[in-house]
């Protein structure tokens, strides 16, 4: 895997822009610079990490989905389960799963609470420099995963996370365990589900022994999306 | 026998791994580890047997993961039958002599204000395991695996406040050396010393070897034993499982050479085994035994640095404090926490090491107060804080809540006042501040001074304070009444540091109380403390003339490595005019560079706050006040708000502007002095309980203030009793809530229905990412606002304005 500073280092300024509402527009001069130095700030705070397993894939006819451990695993047992219609979509046809999480650490938070007191037009950038970052690292540890799947044999859905379509934030809660993401990498739990670090991902991506994969950035960014059954909502 | 009369005198072994072992023996997936002691007692007594045998002295009932939050209903029953069984297991192996440790692991959740468990909960939660523990037998509390400092803290105060059992701790590293919430090692052993840890050590995270740099740093730093338990090496992914590969011989010739560094005690964690330990123990029992050793600096840190006292002067940041400051006293009073941390933000921009806090005020619930400021200002600094304060039970509310080791102003040689304070610093930790004055008043001579510094470390002596946590003030006070008391205070400061190796601090700018241009004198006495002494120096940092004399001692004192400080704060900077003018403000450089003379409707219009500050000084000189806002400032924000609204102008550009105004007005406001701007209304903002999001919330409150509202900001998560006895208390006709999740919008609903039940005259316009028009409407709110905009226009729709 590339070294997760360069990664977010290289987030694309279109992207933090389409965060603030630009959808394509240029922003002016002066914002462009703000966009500069909340970018710069931000990656100098983060401390990415990431945390993946791959692990076993039930779907049940009645369209309950269980993620379980592997065979190999040291601990047996089922992961999560959810009736999820969503994830039924984009699973359909698989034969397993990756887990993933990724957080860019307790760093860009406290940047953007500092942000919050003294400016906040610099908060809303900082912001969404955020969350351009944290999608630019999620998709360097998905092709890391992609790699790793197509190694096995593996193709790749695109990756779906709680709160995509109707699946629900309380499997937050079987990520942190599955994943040990307190230990591992630091992300917590709120008891309204919410994770912290805020600028955290989690997502679960599909195997399949399909021969290619889908496209990494998701359904929007697919020349096949038109039609695709898999097609993420 | 105690385990106190061994720690630290000879060597002392833990046993290792727990749960990797329980998960061999085929504990499920999501099954507690702690059901085993009711569930397979045999197979954790077998384990406590396997570790005895190996020679463990110490050793860990299996409840690292028991609380309240995981078993709301057997908690006790398994806490107790876990002591239980590591007593049979003792009886059993003939081990008399080895020490039951209470086992005692992270909650899982993370504390206020980043997450959501408030620490006093925290506290209780392990105050409660430890009552069950200590009550049914166990010989120490081994706090372990702690990733959070301030947990750690909460588990230690649970622990001392509930049995007089020797409590041990452990925290856990990552390979940069710092915990997940970014403590390092010289901040958690300073934290955990004040707390009064009897040992302190590392715990999994990694294997022996990646432990290395770690374990030599604490022994570097530690006074106290060190306690050492690696994991069987880093956990390597096999096909997909993970592993942990060291074995028990590579393991022990490791933990030989961690040994070798100076720690006290040892044993492993996950992935070790009885073998691993007994192997440790053949080896590194032979190895000659070294006792801790006092380290004697003088640290405070906060939860991720930690700021020396003694290699060169540090700043302590005075502006936190209403003593003379109208605008700060009404900050306090109308509890605008922002206010008070854009000051602390402000100082540390300008080069604060550690900053003071002081908010006292007669009319306000000062604890209170304390509680909230020192709470909000650590979730947006990483410096140091100095609890300042004359009410002992803010003091205590501010050492005990606060995350790291503090420092406490202040002491001074009143018994009374030596009885109030000192046993808060024993029981809490943190660097003290010893006032040289007693009930004799404040001694004219500085040997009258010292008598009283003498009689104030060996009070603290008394109370097991060491001495280097104690900093005496040499008191500046002014020479303009009396000629001679610079002289003295200098002197003071000389033999502290001579006499006793001590440190000293001042509130330096008193020395020049009622004379002219007073940072003339106060900037040169600096520099004359800083050459007899002078540790801390309480300044306003945003002084440049001060900040100069600062920068200028340590070049000349060979304390700023090629200089690089004084060149990166002056290189390209030219001395400002002589006039009669004071320095300009401490504004980084460059920060309004390139922005030009520019009108004030135009700098506005583009976000430029440094610059609509300058057109708002200059049209002030020949226009009306009034003038400005309503034909410059507002006409530009309506511009601005108006292309928002038709898509032309972007978030960001409205805020900058919202700024740019909000500066101006700042301007104009200080000119009026007095008279101040009409208020339109009144308005409460919130995000409901449950939501933590305030980004959009904040950005509502920046409009709204822009256009002349006064807002109360009750903050994010926030009780729907709150905002309805705040409505009925203020008599407030408009409340703005927010919510970010549709999980939130049910708090929400509630919130509407309390006040339509309480206080229904008052309107509710709300906003948020899920909110829509619908959503608005099935739960009865008067208006959704679609964005900031929108909330003003509804404002002044509300308010006839």
């Amino acid at each position: 895997m590339r070294n997760a500073i360069e990664v977010i280092r290289e987030t694309d300024r279109k992207e933090v822009r389409r965060y603030l509402g630009y959808y394509g527009k240029k922003a002016d001069a002066a914002i462009e610079e703000q966009i500069g130095f909340c970018l710069e700030e931000m990656c100098t705070a983060a401390e990415p990490g990431a945390v993946f397993r791959r692990c076993g894939l039930i779907l049940h006819d009645d369209g309950r989905i269980r993620i379980t451990a592997l065979p190999e695993d040291r601990v047996q047992g089922t992961l999560m389960e959810t009736a999820s219609k969503s994830l039924a979509r984009n699973l359909q046809g698989c034969c397993g799963a990756y887990l993933m999480a990724v957080t860019l650490g307790q760093g860009p938070d406290l940047v953007v609470r500092r942000a919050a007191v003294l400016s906040p037009g610099k908060m809303v950038i900082c912001q969404a420099a955020g969350a351009a970052m944290a999608e630019a690292w999620c998709d360097e540890v998905n092709r890391e995963i992609r790699e790793e799947a197509s190694r096995l044999g593996f193709a790749c859905r695109p990756r779906f996370s709680p709160g995509y379509g109707d699946l629900p934030l309380t499997l937050q809660k079987d990520f942190e365990t599955a994943l040990e993401m307190k230990k591992e990498i630091g992300i917590s739990l709120t008891d309204s589900l919410l994770m912290v670090p805020t600028k955290s991902v989690t997502a679960i991506i599909g195997l399949t022994r399909e021969d290619t994969d889908c496209d990494i950035q998701g359904c929007n960014s697919c020349s096949s999306a038109e039609g695709c059954s898999y097609r993420r909502t | 026998m105690n385990l106190l009369d061994k720690l630290g005198k000879e060597w002392l072994f833990c046993d290792g791994g727990m749960g990797t072992i329980l998960q061999a023996k085929g504990l499920a997936g999501g099954e507690l580890p702690e059901t085993w002691n009711l569930k397979r007692p045999q197979d954790i007594l077998d384990l406590h047997c396997a570790y005895l045998e190996a020679g463990a002295d110490i050793f860990n009932t299996n409840t690292f993961g028991a609380n309240a939050l995981k078993y709301p209903h057997d908690l006790e029953e398994i806490v107790r039958s876990a002591v239980r069984l590591a007593k049979e297991a003792r009886v059993r192996t003939g081990r008399e002599d080895a020490f039951i440790a209470l086992d005692i692991g992270p909650t899982g959740k993370l504390l206020e204000p980043m997450g959501d468990l408030p620490f006093e909960r925290a506290v209780e939660l392990f105050g409660e395991v430890v009552r069950y523990g200590a009550s049914e037998g166990a010989d120490l509390i081994l706090i372990e695996t702690m990733s959070d400092g301030y947990e750690a803290k909460a588990a230690v105060l649970a622990a001392k406040e509930n049995c007089s059992l020797p409590v041990l701790v452990t925290t856990i590293f990552d390979s940069r050396g710092k915990l997940l919430t970014g403590g390092t090692v010289d901040s958690t052993v300073a934290m955990l010393e004040g707390l009064k840890a009897d040992a302190l050590g590392v715990n999994c995270g990694l294997g022996p070897e990646q432990m290395l740099p770690i374990v030599k740093r604490l022994t570097e730093t530690a006074s106290v034993p060190v306690i050492v338990n690696p994991n069987a090496g880093l956990p390597r992914s096999e096909n997909g499982r993970t592993v942990y590969d060291v074995g028990p011989e590579e393991f022990s010739d490791w933990m030989v050479k961690l040994a070798a560094l100076g720690i006290q005690v040892a044993g492993g964690c996950c992935g070790t085994t009885p073998e691993h330990i007994r192997r440790t123990i053949e080896k590194v029992s032979k190895l000659p035994f070294k006792r801790p050793v006092p380290k004697k600096r003088t640290i405070v840190t906060s939860f991720s640095r930690a700021v020396e006292i003694g290699l060169k002067p540090v700043i302590i940041g005075e502006r936190i404090n209403p003593t003379g400051k109208k605008k700060f006293k009404e900050a306090l009073r109308r509890k605008d926490i922002e206010y008070i941390l854009s000051e602390g933000l402000r100082q540390e921009d300008a080069g604060a090491h550690i900053l003071d806090v002081n908010v006292g005020l007669p009319e306000i619930d000062e604890p209170e107060m304390m509680e909230s400021v020192v709470t909000k200002l650590q979730s947006v600094t990483d410096l140091p804080l100095q609890i300042d304060t004359s009410d002992p039970a803010a003091m205590e509310r501010g050492m005990r809540l606060y995350n790291g080791k503090p420092m406490v102003n202040s002491v001074n040689g009143k018994r009374e006042s030596i009885e109030a304070v000192m046993p808060l610093v024993a029981k809490y930790g943190g660097v003290l501040v010893g006032l040289a004055l007693d009930e004799e008043g404040i001694p004219g001579t500085a040997e009258g001074r010292i008598r009283v510094a003498e009689k104030i470390y060996a009070a603290a002596e008394e109370y097991g304070i060491p001495r280097e946590d104690i900093v005496i003030d040499g008191l500046a006070m002014t020479i303009s009444s009396d000629t001679g008391s610079a002289a003295t205070t200098l002197e003071t400061l000389r033999r502290i540091r001579d006499d006793f190796g001590g440190h000293t601090i001042l509130g330096v700018s008193n020395i020049s109380f009622g004379l002219p241009r007073r940072e003339i004198i106060n900037s040169h006495f600096l520099t004359m403390a800083m050459t007899q002494g002078l540790s801390c120096a309480i300044i306003n940092p945003g002084n440049e003339a001060m900040m100069q004399s600062y920068r200028a001692f340590l070049a000349l004192q060979d304390m700023d490595e090629n200089c690089m400080g004084y060149i990166e704060a002056y290189a390209g900077t030219s001395a400002p005019a002589p006039s009669g003018q004071s320095a300009p403000s401490a504004a980084p450089a460059g920060k309004t560079a390139g922005e030009g003379a520019m009108g004030l409707s135009e700098s506005i219009e583009r976000g430029m706050t440094g610059s609509a500050e300058a057109a708002t000084r200059g049209a002030l000189k020949d226009r009306d006040p009034m003038d400005i806002i309503n034909e410059d400032l507002i006409p530009a924000l309506d511009r601005v708000g108006q292309g928002f609204e038709k898509g032309t102008v972007f978030l960001p550009q409205l805020l900058m502007s919202a700024e740019a105004a909000k500066a101006a007005f700042e301007v104009i406001k200080e000119s009026m002095a007095g008279t101040a701007r009409e208020v339109k209304g009144r308005i409460i903002l919130a995000t409901v309980r449950g939501d933590i999001h305030d980004i959009g919330k904040n950005i509502v409150k920046v409009m709204l203030e822009n256009y002349g509202y006064d807002i109360i900001d009750l903050g994010k998560d926030v009780a729907p009793e709150t905002i309805v006895e705040t409505a009925i208390r203020e008599d407030i006709r408009l409340v703005g809530l927010s919510a970010l999740m549709t999980t939130t919008v049910v708090s929400m609903e509630e919130t509407i229905k309390l006040l339509r039940e309480k206080k229904p005259d008052t309107l509710v316009v709300v906003g948020g990412a899920v909110m829509t028009q619908e959503y608005a409407d099935a739960i009865g709110a008067d208006c959704y606002a679609k964005d900031a905009m929108a909330s003003v226009r509804y404002a002044d729709s509300v308010f006839g304005a």
